[in-house]
């Protein structure tokens, strides 16, 4: 064992100088967000926060924070429910159901994957504004509401359970419905929680759709504000950075609760949400 | 797995199925292991539907295919005709021109072969760097080690948080008078360049600012793809005597070849994709001169700040028929490659 421990000093020195960097803007962004306003302006830079605590309580008035919180709250909200529930139907007809047409209607799915969704921006911007629903919670969420990849893990976990389970089920006069609302979902409890936090990180982080479909603060969610106020008030930085740890602080939360089934559902899909 | 290995430290003669096939076993069964694609298909005779066709079936297809019909299949055909009209948002009086659009797009406007320029310049740089850190960095963590998930998890959580929150940080690192880089670079007496306001030097900030936030994902599918090789072939090797270098090179790295198939596919399309970074990085201007102006960001110019919807439609049907076109040669030339030594 003696050739292995500087086998492990060297992994640490490759490795640990690489992570640092990769940790840093965060850190960053906790000093940015805590210093005075002169100091980000001196050259060189100060590595070390001045616990400027007061900037948090400052940039609360710079916008309405809690408005944008709610609307982030209720899309993502939305999204995540409505994925899980179109997901679980799908999986479950794919996987346990017999009808006409299944080939093709799977064909669908996979043909769907191909499409780069920046495609149908323009498309997709017409048919909401001809719904009227331009700026509105639903059109943040609802067309994103069926994602192929959950309709896929769903069948696959569906899949897995055995035949018996049904059958036993259907002599006891159980419905498709029931079974898979009383039986067969909850057994694929671990596929609908990855599906659950890859739709909550994209529905919080979600940027560019938001931007497109909403006009106004009343339904706009938390990194539209914070890109809206990044492009007007640029000469308070501490305060730009204080509204940036607000909003990440409920990912890197989750992050760390659930890091273990967020890592294992990204590394099987290869996607987020 | 059809891995025949040849005696002693001679190269295993690796058998792949081409990218296609791993793709879609892939896609139909997410937790089919990278490394290990070739023969998975048996397990699943289980739950295999029996008894009745149902009608109830189309009642749970209903919501998710009615969804992904109206909300990505009909626009990207719809997309097509789109293009044939100039059609101004506001306005909203679409007027037939045919393929006008595609003229001006192809052979009169410089600034769409510019963005195509800038799309390739991110995708050729920002791909192999960060594919190659994620696994330079798999290699390392991929041992029992104190500390490794906090390891893992630094190099992570950029791809989990929000583009704007990070990059409003990185404007700031950026900063070419008062940021921590030129800090950096000019006490170790290299140049400071202007980063975001220089139309040289913007595009590589962008670019490396795409490799922190996606070299997480390299590495966890790298570490998903490490975890899944043989560990039989490992140990033979360093009983042999083969120093890391060797190992590494000659098992791990042709070993992973499906994983790295499958890495540079999505990475490829999702770097082709690239909007955010660039609309956030220049506050919505593409960056001086346009420097920075992707095929995406150039698309949501038109569209959503000029409103020219019919115009947007044809810049969407070419980046579309290049997706495919990159899709279609990355699995030509991936299938043709069988044996992989």
């Amino acid at each position: 064992m003696t050739r292995r421990a500087p086998v492990l000093a060297l992994r640490y020195l490759l490795v640990v100088p690489l992570a640092a960097a990769f940790l840093f803007p965060f850190y960053w962004m906790l000093v940015l967000s805590l210093n005075r306003p002169d100091a980000i302006l001196q050259f060189p830079p100060r590595l070390w926060p001045q616990w400027q605590v007061q900037n948090y309580a400052e940039v609360w008035r710079f916008a309405d924070w809690p408005g944008l919180f709610a609307n982030t709250v209720i899309t993502t909200a939305g999204r995540v429910l409505l994925v899980l529930a179109t997901s679980t139907l799908a999986g479950y007809a794919f996987a346990s159901m017999r009808f006409v047409g299944k080939a093709a209607a799977f064909g669908l799915v996979l043909a769907v994957y191909m499409v780069p969704a920046e495609v149908t921006l323009v498309p997709n911007y017409i048919t909401l504004s001809r719904l009227g629903w331009i700026d509105t919670y639903q059109a943040q969420f609802l067309p994103l509401a069926a994602s192929v990849f959950g309709i896929f893990l769903m069948r696959q976990y569906f899949l897995t359970l055995p035949r018996d389970l049904w059958e036993a089920a259907q002599l006891d006069g159980c419905g498709h419905l029931r079974y898979l609302w009383s039986i067969a979902a909850p057994l694929a409890r671990p596929a609908l929680v990855t599906i659950a936090l890859l739709q909550f990180i994209e529905g919080w982080n979600a940027f560019l759709w938001p931007l497109i479909v909403t006009s106004t603060d009343r339904v706009r969610p938390l990194q539209v504000g914070l890109a809206a106020f990044s492009f007007t008030d640029s000469t308070r930085p501490e305060l730009l950075a204080a509204g940036a740890f607000i909003t990440t602080l409920p990912i890197l939360i989750v992050f760390l609760l659930a890091q273990r089934q967020l890592v294992g559902g990204i590394a099987s899909t290869g996607i987020r949400g | 797995m059809a891995v025949r290995v040849t005696p002693a430290l001679n190269l295993p003669l690796i058998r792949r199925p081409p990218l296609r096939r791993i793709l879609i076993r892939y896609l139909l069964d997410p937790s089919t292991p990278l490394a290990d694609s070739t023969a998975v298909a048996s397990r699943r005779a289980e739950g295999r539907p029996a008894g009745r066709p149902s009608l109830a079936a189309y009642g749970f297809l209903a919501p998710a295919l009615a969804i992904l019909l109206i909300f990505l299949l009909v626009p990207s055909i719809w997309v097509f005709g789109l293009s044939l009209f100039r059609w101004d948002l506001i306005a909203n009086n679409p007027t037939f021109v045919g393929l006008a659009n595609f003229e001006r797009l192809l052979l009169r406007d410089d600034l769409w072969w510019q963005s195509v320029r800038q799309t390739v310049y991110y995708t050729a740089v920002s791909v192999p760097a960060s594919m190659a850190l994620g696994l330079f960095l798999a290699v390392l963590l991929n041992a029992r080690m104190p500390g490794r998930n906090l390891l893992r998890g630094a190099v992570f959580a950029p791809y989990v948080t929000p583009f704007v929150a990070t990059i409003v940080i990185w404007i700031w690192i950026f900063n070419p008078d008062y940021g921590v880089l030129n800090a950096l670079l000019r006490a170790v007496h290299l140049p400071a360049p202007g980063w975001i306001r220089s139309t040289d030097w913007i595009m590589p900030g962008v670019i490396i600012y795409g490799v922190w936030q996606h070299t997480g994902l390299n590495l966890v599918i790298y570490l998903a793809g490490l975890a899944n090789l043989p560990a039989e072939v490992h140990e033979a090797a360093r009983v042999d005597g083969a120093g890391p270098w060797r190992v590494f090179w000659r098992i791990t790295w042709p070993l992973l070849t499906p994983t790295t198939y499958f890495l540079l596919f999505i990475n490829l399309i999702g770097s082709f994709k690239v909007v955010v970074p660039v609309y956030v990085f220049t506050g919505n201007t593409g960056g001086p001169d346009h420097a920075a102006e992707t095929i995406g960001f150039y698309l949501y110019q038109q569209a959503f700040a000029f409103f020219h919807a019919g115009y947007a439609g044809a810049i969407s049907v070419a980046f579309f028929l290049l997706i495919l076109l990159m899709t279609g040669i990355q699995m030509r030339f991936f299938s043709r490659r069988v044996f992989y030594t």
